[in-house]
């Protein structure tokens, strides 16, 4: 077990290492999030909602941004894997789950990253306040791994396509919509304060990420070495 | 591992949807000794590599590794164990340093205690004052020294040499034909594919692609 994570560290730690030299994640996710996050708060501002309104539209905004955030970068850490050539050596070089948990862990740690950035943002400009922060820290770090988990098992399928740019969208979509709705009714719930409401939501939340670990780990070294 | 390893293919082919590759390929080789892939471009010297490797599988055909001291056949999930591969399709991570690397890919490999070894594979190419640069800022034969680095990283029972010496200058070449005698000598089994003169001149066994 030690060394599984051993080597899962080190798939991260060089992917970090890379990401931090050249950005090209970072700087999709954040360029996206930022003019998302203008366009929505100049657009709609913290007052053009009925207060009756505000819970679930702010909720479900704040995934919309999130959401559309993660789709432009995180797809990159398989492609750029394939598309340098580093691909092969990895391959021969690294067990397969140990490959997926490192760059699952990459993808987990760059999207907290964006929200921890993003989610404060969105607070001020749109005068988003929660009941529960617990509850909604909770929806936010159990959504940002199921959604860690499904962009990257989509992301290992899609660098052995052809058509990349559309194919990770279309498969991503029926995988992450369950999922956004939930997300949406658990940031509303932690917004109301209702803990039954938030408590359902993680619950499917957490349903959902299970899945996508069991099928990632069972289907991954498939994906990875065919 | 305390023997060494023979490799063993009977009967490849490949074809990519209607285009054939190859066909009817077989061959072995030894713990110490040199097997020679040569023919003209386009005949599927790397291709056949790749087969060898496990990267890419067989239209048809079978590859084996077996153990030399009792023939047992090592299952193909733990190929990647025995092998160590340099090739022109394969790239080391561009905005890592040459050190990092290794270090990386001896970590990934299960190496512990990797930090000696990783500097005495950098010294053994000549690359250890360029250790902390880089690998984007590389001239193209450091880059193949660094790919012949860490292929010989962890020590395979089996290494794979695709046009090893491109790129390198006289001096370097010197060098691999000593590094490919010396693995010979220490019982490694080596696969070189080339349409080099001197490079074909290493192998002692033979196997010529058509074209």
């Amino acid at each position: 077990m030690w060394r599984f994570l051993a080597e899962a560290g080190a798939v991260f730690t060089k992917d970090l290492r890379t990401e931090f030299r050249t950005r090209v994640a970072l700087n999709a996710l954040g360029l996206f999030a930022i003019t998302t996050l203008a366009a929505v708060s100049y657009t709609i501002g913290p007052y053009r909602i009925a207060e009756n309104d505000r819970p679930f539209l702010l909720a479900a905004l704040l995934w919309i941004v999130i959401f559309f955030a993660a789709m432009a970068g995180l797809d990159r850490t398989f492609v750029k894997e394939e598309d340098t050539h580093t691909a092969p050596l990895l391959r021969l070089s690294a067990e397969p789950l140990v490959v997926w948990a490192g760059k699952l862990l990459f993808n987990f740690v760059l999207l907290d990253v964006l929200m921890a950035i993003l989610v404060p943002l969105y607070m001020v400009l749109m005068g988003f306040r929660v009941a529960s922060t617990a509850g909604f820290l909770l929806v936010l770090v159990a959504g940002g791994y199921t959604l860690a988990v499904t962009t990257t098992m989509v992301a290992a399928i899609i660098a052995r396509a052809m058509t990349r740019g559309a194919l990770f969208s279309v498969l991503s979509l029926p995988l992450l919509l369950p999922l956004l709705i939930f997300l949406i009714q658990g940031t509303r719930a932690a917004v109301e304060g209702s803990a039954e409401g938030i408590s359902d939501s993680l619950r499917a939340v957490v349903s959902l990420g299970g899945v996508m670990t069991v099928v990632s780990v069972v289907l991954f070294p498939v994906v990875w070495n065919e | 591992m305390s023997g060494g390893v023979r490799l063993e293919f009977d009967d490849l082919a490949k074809r990519f949807d209607l285009r054939v590759v190859f066909r009817a390929v077989s061959g072995a080789a030894e713990p110490g000794e040199v097997l020679a892939i040569t023919g003209p471009n386009g005949s599927g010297k790397s291709t056949l590599l790749t087969i060898l490797c496990g990267l890419l599988r067989a239209t048809r055909g079978t590859v084996r590794y077996l153990l030399s001291d009792g023939g047992a056949e090592i299952p193909r999930e733990l190929w990647r164990k025995q092998l160590g591969i340099v090739a022109p399709s394969m790239s080391l991570y561009e905005n890592l340093d040459a050190l990092e690397n290794l270090r990386f890919l001896a970590l990934v490999r299960g190496m512990r205690q990797s930090e000696a070894r990783c500097r005495e594979c950098l010294e053994s190419v000549g690359l250890d004052p360029a250790r902390s640069t880089i690998v984007r800022g590389f001239s193209t034969g450091m880059h193949q020294r660094l790919k012949i680095a860490q292929a010989i990283l962890h020590d395979p029972p089996v290494l794979f040499l695709d046009e090893p010496g491109s790129n390198l200058d006289p001096a370097g070449q010197d060098w691999l034909e000593e590094l490919v005698a010396d693995q010979r000598e220490h019982g490694k089994t080596v696969v070189l594919a080339t349409n080099d003169r001197r490079e074909m001149e290493w192998g002692t066994r033979r196997v010529a692609l058509p074209g």
